[in-house]
């Protein structure tokens, strides 16, 4: 019989920066890594979660499409360049509107997506961040949750595109560790209590010790 | 940092237990482990609910007075006996005790060994060590990648639902729900046949505060999420029940067997949004993909039916999900599950096609005897059925049918195949008292225990010795006053 269940759809957006160089982006690797296996071994992860990478320097791309977690590849990660978030965004509502099954009278939709972005630093592609964040307002998703990792991260910058914005204080691996943990947490909470009600708010658990709710 | 911290629990005992940095989180608790992992400390996520004197008065009745794995002697249930405890034990992780410092919270018993996975349980996939949720079995998506020994067959999934019913039936039996009754919160072993209810400290409580739980989704009854809007305290409001419980038990039952979701299918409720579409499909307009009378949710490529279950449980299903899915009144009780999975039970035939994933199925129809998972068809000379008889009281001499059993090589007769009135229940002995073979061409019952079974020609047939099972062939199966007479049809 064919397969009736909705999919989630994620999308992590991963800031690869020259300032990310050494130990963050390998922390940033292995925590892409722990994310897929931990929702590999959860059953309905797995069987609703696609997962989409879009990372950004001194441009932004897709560097893995929408996939199930099955056939996921890991993307090829590496840190230069400049914080083209603006760029990422506008990638982001690409990706949204072409992979994002929207619902119609013929065609069960996709769950709202989920997007989780971490960055350390602040939109070096001013203009183009300014333009995509009134355009992201329009997008439909479940919600956005923005990290900002380390003293330099903007965290006013990151309030303009959501109202979740968690700051960890270091960019250390173990602090990384913690947030894909978290993330992870979040899509497996997701993907059992998919909103009961139509526009309820989106549950996520509470995040990390060390982590700060920007207020 | 990992170290050991000591909970104190309400009786002054200290039990130990791992800290550690992420302690695995549900929607309601988080859990540490014991250093040797025989019992878990729980934690509540919400400061509130653990502060709440009415979660404390409910847990306390759910480990005392409610609690069917203590027996009464011990402060556990009334009519408890050891023996029933112990059954039940196996089928309930049941809170043992309430903690008081650090923090309020429960010590449940670990689960068994066999409801975690083995690394040989998947290539594929990292499961070593995870528990067996259902999901990982009933969707097909993720069933693909677990090691055929490990999903076992269609008889170990009937023999885990019957498990799952009784244990609900227990649970209402005593004025509990469990309100939140889900594939997170049954976990199953196939290998086995058997099945664990977990999760049990968000019960309802006869005469007390109920908890704040709706239920998880596919599994909260469409009158719930239907009302989910109302005050909590307004009278139209549905809350978890036990008339809930049995909506939940009903697609898991359905899951286990059928393997897939009762209420997913292709309809398009609305075009809207997704949010809608799915509020619709599991609430308010909630359709049966094998409604009958309704295929407008009916998947195109529908093979496995209810039909296929056999009459006991066909009938169920369609009570549960046609009548019952929006009239909570109509639903089967889980007594009444529990029968018709036993009575299913007795028509079980092992499938005659070596390579069929499902090995055995419900062989309701013996004019038409095909398994329904690969279509082979069973020969004549192997189809023997006892027609069960029970004598009428006070018309000596007068019989009236009670159940029929499917008989194979090598199968057990237990002592509710040979007396009236014994049913598998918590209280009746697993001793087998007879068996069925196939010896040199005849099939044959032979005395495992019973005293008094007489042969067709009415002499005794002492223990060791056997009936001939020939077409036509009655006799009693034991010489008790509630002693079944059997008839004996082969091929017919």
């Amino acid at each position: 019989m064919a397969d009736y269940t909705r999919r989630l759809p994620v999308y992590l957006l991963l800031d690869c920066s020259g300032s990310m160089m050494g130990e963050p982006i390998e922390a940033v690797r292995q925590g892409v890594k722990a994310l897929l296996s931990e929702l590999k071994g959860d059953p309905q992860a797995l069987e609703t979660a696609y997962l989409s990478v879009i990372t950004f320097d001194s441009a932004a791309r897709q560097v893995a499409p929408l996939t199930e977690l099955m056939q996921f590849q890991e993307p090829q990660i590496k840190a230069s360049g400049a914080t083209a978030l603006g760029g990422a965004l506008n990638v982001l509502i690409d990706c949204v509107n072409t992979e994002v099954r929207k619902a119609s009278p013929t065609q069960k939709g996709d769950w709202r997506p989920l997007v989780f972005i971490l960055t350390d630093g602040s939109p070096t592609d001013v203009e183009t961040f300014g333009q995509a964040v009134q355009a992201v307002k329009d997008l439909k998703v479940a919600s956005i949750v923005a990290c900002a990792a380390g003293a330099k991260a903007d965290t006013a910058c990151l309030k303009r595109i959501t109202d979740n914005v968690l700051m960890m204080n270091t960019l250390s691996a173990g602090d990384l560790a913690r947030f894909f943990a978290w993330v992870s947490g979040s899509i497996k909470m997701s993907s059992k209590g998919m909103d009961a009600k139509p526009g309820a708010p989106n549950q996520l658990p509470p995040p990390p010790d060390g982590f700060v709710v920007v207020p | 940092m990992p170290g050991i911290a000591e909970a104190v629990l309400a009786d002054g005992r200290r039990l130990p237990y791992v800290i550690r940095d992420d302690p695995p989180r549900g929607g309601m608790k988080y859990t540490y482990f014991a250093p040797d992992k025989s019992y878990v400390v729980q934690f509540f996520n919400n400061p509130m609910i653990a502060a709440d004197p009415n979660t404390h008065r409910r847990l306390e009745a759910i480990i005392g007075k409610y609690n069917p794995t203590r027996p009464e002697a011990d402060g556990g249930a009334p009519g408890n006996s050891p023996s029933m405890a112990a059954y039940f034990a196996d089928l309930f992780c049941w809170p043992t005790a309430t903690v008081c410092s650090p923090e309020f919270g429960i010590v449940c018993p670990a689960y068994p060994e066999n409801f975690f996975f083995t690394e040989e349980a998947s290539l594929a996939l990292p499961l070593k060590g995870r528990d067996k949720r259902s999901k990982w079995f009933t969707s097909s998506r993720n069933r693909q990648y677990l090691e055929p020994e490990e999903v076992g067959d269609f008889r170990a999934m009937l023999q885990l639902s019957t498990s799952l019913a009784r244990s609900i039936r227990r649970m209402h039996q005593a004025g509990l729900a469990h309100s939140d009754l889900s594939c997170n919160n049954v976990l199953i072993d196939p290998k086995s046949g058997s099945c664990v209810v977990i999760d049990i400290d968000s019960l309802v409580v006869p005469g007390l505060f109920p908890p704040e739980v709706v239920g998880t989704h596919g599994y909260i009854a469409p009158e719930v999420l239907e009302t989910l809007d109302l005050p909590s305290d307004s009278p139209g409001r549905k809350s978890p029940s036990a008339y809930t419980d049995l909506h939940a038990l009903a697609v898991l039952l359905y899951e286990y067997l059928l393997m897939r979701h009762p209420l997913e299918g292709p309809k398009i409720y609305s075009p809207n949004s997704p949010d809608e579409d799915d509020y619709l499909a599991f609430g308010p307009k909630a359709t049966f993909i094998e409604d009958p009378h309704d295929t407008s949710n009916r998947p195109p490529d529908l093979e496995l039916t209810v039909h296929d279950m056999g009459p006991y449980l066909e009938e169920l299903f369609l009570r549960a999900f046609v009548d019952g899915l929006h009239c909570p009144d109509s639903r089967p009780t889980a007594m009444e599950w529990e029968k018709g999975l036993v009575k299913t039970w007795d028509l079980l035939h092992p499938c005659e096609n070596p390579d069929c994933a499902a090995k055995w199925f419900v062989l309701y129809d013996v004019q038409r005897p095909v398994c329904p998972f690969c279509g082979t068809r069973v020969k004549r000379e192997n189809i023997v059925r006892l027609h069960l008889k029970s004598p009428l009281r006070g018309r000596y001499g007068q019989w009236m049918h009670a159940g029929e059993v499917d008989v194979y090589d090598h199968m057990p007769l237990f002592k509710w195949h040979i007396l009236a009135n014994t049913f598998p229940d918590e209280k009746t002995s697993r001793e087998m008292q007879a068996y069925v073979c196939r010896h040199q061409g005849q099939w044959l019952l032979v005395n495992h225990k019973v005293r008094g079974m007489t042969s067709p020609h009415g002499g005794l047939v002492p223990v060791g010795q056997a009936v001939v099972l020939r077409d036509g062939a009655v006799f009693r199966a034991s010489g008790e006053d509630r002693g079944f007479l059997i008839e004996v049809r082969c091929g017919r």
